[in-house]
């Protein structure tokens, strides 16, 4: 691949115009898509309004996609960027005229993505992320891919490498892992369906919420409670129905889980190249991220006993002020254990798999058992309201929830402090291992409550630049010794 | 020269050999201070909704109302007052220790290469009192940031500039 030179400022592929209206057009709807729906609804009730005609209408939409167009015109015109040895510029705005430099040192993360328009004309865009801020800095919507792969590979190369000549050569790179239909489908399946079930819930009622005026309006509501009356002549059919709408919420949260997993992980590729690990994935948002290990402050593996059944674990990675919405990214789904492995080692490279991790205490248990409990009676409190004297059967599910809940989470819950690694164990139905590096370590804390002081039990609190780890419940003495060891491992270090 | 000694874990310098230094007591009048104003408005509160609400349910129970208000204020001003005495803190070669909280007790420890920035604050009423709050941060979000409020203001000041020379090199 020959270098393209960046030195001159340059606006991005023409087609880029058409991204940004495309995007634009989307913003736009979607942020006023109610007020569209609830004026369109209300006009078309009242008389008064009998002035707006079909082509008058027409008229104002045009309008109002002609002014985004324009728009689209005269960003794309003020977007230029370029390159010098070791920054980045970009001279941005239409009115207030925005200029950003980056360091190529401070520079996070670079990721490519198509999406589904983007993919129609074949660009890509590329985003830039540095440590600094929230959310992504910079992102040229359209570039060809060609162009991004350059760019990308310029903004990577750091000075002293160029100077010696040695950037151009080419880079070595290895396929590591892709995960095939099967993979994907039995990591959907085993997903956690609670968790889709709450999404779809939770977007239902959204939706109720949002049109329930007009719902009402349209009195369905109504013909659904007479519905409901002519079937509650029967108790079986009473029970049938529930059934029924069981079966179609697992099966619902199920279908979603495996359609959610197949669109955002879609031909997911690992690729290591010499330094640095890529991920390339998506159906309609086509991604591709770079990992540079020395960036990376937590490692979290993920998996339960069906996945585990399956051999599948998914890996996800933490960056130090990465956004939330971008941070789901660095996930790769479907591993093998033995890979699992090898990607660990590939960003903590003296990281050793050893099987001798410390429990928490046995205060642990009663600490869960109280928690639990206190969340079991609020349920009962709530239950009573709705069920009325009938409260108790919901102690059919919330005892053996507790007995499990506390068992599965006590037998998961271990940590371990080696010579430069700290892991910790968690989960109740899932199993979570979060692996962070020692030297990366912020701030220690202890924490222990009035109760836990007089059984001589505390808990420590460790945060990293990304995330926060906790080790629950032991002893006094380990807690400090614990402190102090990890102290003495962040003080020491930039002595030498 | 490269080494690599062992190292003798029951050596390492302890956490329990810190003499923690409590903060100025004149920040017991502040804690008073806020408490009361905080009280001062539920009262009022409770009085305004007294006069204004006409229902009868909520007349009869506002004496209840009442005293569960107040022996919420009465408890929670002697938990603040038990409170203060844990207020803690300690500057060690490498690291900022702070410990607070009489119910939940937590000992933060910040190593000074770590730091991000410090900032000194002075509230209106910390003015009056000479007093100071020094924030001490850390890098991301999730990281836990050290609030040490009532410390003397030349104190803060410095440990301020301590704390900013060590940070940037200077020792």
């Amino acid at each position: 691949m020959e270098s393209i030179d960046f030195s001159q400022p340059a606006r991005q592929s023409s087609k880029g115009i058409l991204v940004i209206f495309a995007l634009n057009t989307f913003k736009f709807i979607r942020r006023y898509f109610v007020l569209f729906l609830a004026l369109g609804l209300s006009l078309s009730k009242s008389e008064s309004a009998s002035f707006l005609s079909t082509t008058s209408l027409i008229l104002i939409a045009l309008g109002v996609f002609v002014l985004i167009f324009v728009l689209a015109i005269l960003k794309y015109l003020n977007f230029k960027f370029h390159l010098d040895n070791d920054q980045f510029y970009l001279s941005s705005g239409i009115i207030n005229k925005d200029m950003t430099i980056i360091p190529k040192s401070k520079i996070q993360n670079i990721h490519i993505k198509q999406n589904f328009i983007q993919q129609i004309i074949n660009v890509v865009s590329l985003t830039i992320e540095t440590a600094g801020d929230d959310k992504a800095e910079i992102e040229i919507n359209a570039l060809s891919h060609s162009v991004a792969l350059n760019l990308k590979k310029q903004l990577f190369i750091s000075r002293p490498i160029s100077d010696n000549g040695l950037g151009d050569e080419p880079v070595q790179s290895a396929l590591f892992f892709k995960a095939s239909m099967k993979r994907l489908l039995l990591e959907g399946i085993s997903e956690n369906h609670i968790k889709s079930f709450l999404i779809i819930v939770s977007f239902v009622f959204g939706l109720y919420n949002e049109f329930e005026n007009y719902l009402q309006d349209l009195g369905i509501s109504d013909h659904f409670q007479t519905s409901v009356n002519i079937e509650t002549g029967s108790i079986l059919n009473l029970l049938l129905a529930n059934v029924f709408i069981v079966v179609f919420a697992i099966l619902g949260s199920m279908l979603f889980s495996v359609i959610n997993t197949f669109i955002s992980n879609f031909n997911l590729e690992v690729i290591e190249n010499d330094n640095t690990i890529e991920i390339n994935k998506g159906l309609f948002n086509k991604l591709s991220l770079i990992l540079v290990p020395v960036k990376i402050q937590n490692i979290i593996i993920k998996t339960n006993r069906l996945k585990q059944y399956f051999g599948l674990h998914t890996l996800s990675i933490k960056q130090a002020m990465v956004n939330k919405k971008q941070q789901k990214n660095f996930k790769i789904v479907a591993l093998e254990k033995h890979q699992v492995m090898h990607l660990v080692q590939k960003v903590f490279t003296r990281y050793a798999d050893v099987d001798s991790y410390e429990k928490p205490e046995f205060y642990y248990i009663r600490l869960l058992t109280f928690r639990s409990i206190l969340v079991g009676a609020f349920v009962n409190v709530l239950a009573f309201f709705i069920f009325g004297n009938y409260f108790w059967l919901i102690y059919i599910i919330i005892i053996p929830w507790i007995v499990l809940f506390v068992h599965f989470t006590y037998k998961k819950a271990s940590y371990q402090i080696t010579d430069e690694y700290l892991t910790v164990n968690t989960g109740f139905i899932d199993r979570v291992r979060n692996i962070s590096e020692l030297k990366k370590i912020q701030s220690v804390q202890i924490k222990q409550s009035i109760f836990q002081k007089r059984n001589e039990i505390a808990s420590i609190h460790i945060a990293t630049a990304s995330d926060k780890v906790k080790i629950l419940c032991v002893t006094d003495q380990n807690a400090k010794a614990i402190l102090d060891y990890l102290l003495f491992k962040v003080e020491s270090q930039d002595r030498d | 020269m490269f080494t690599n000694q062992q190292i003798n874990l029951d050596i390492l310098p302890s956490i329990d050999d810190v003499a923690l230094k409590p903060i100025s007591k004149q920040y017991l009048m502040i804690i008073v201070i806020n408490r009361w104003v905080f009280y001062a408005l539920i009262v009022s509160a409770l009085m305004v909704a007294k006069l204004k609400i006409v229902h009868e349910g909520f007349q009869l129970a506002f004496w209840y109302l009442f005293s569960a208000c107040a022996l919420f204020c009465i408890l929670n001003f002697v938990v603040a007052l038990l409170a203060f005495n844990k207020r803690k803190y300690a500057i060690r070669e490498q690291d900022v220790i702070f410990s607070k909280g009489l119910l939940v007790n937590s000992i933060s420890v910040i190593p000074i290469s770590r730091i991000q920035h410090i900032e000194i604050s002075r509230s209106w009423l910390a003015r009056r009192f000479n007093l100071a709050t020094l924030k001490i941060f850390t890098a991301g979000e999730s990281g836990i940031d050290l609030r040490i409020a009532g410390l003397n203001y030349s104190e803060a000041k410095q440990i301020n500039d301590f704390l900013s020379n060590r940070v940037n090199g200077i020792d």
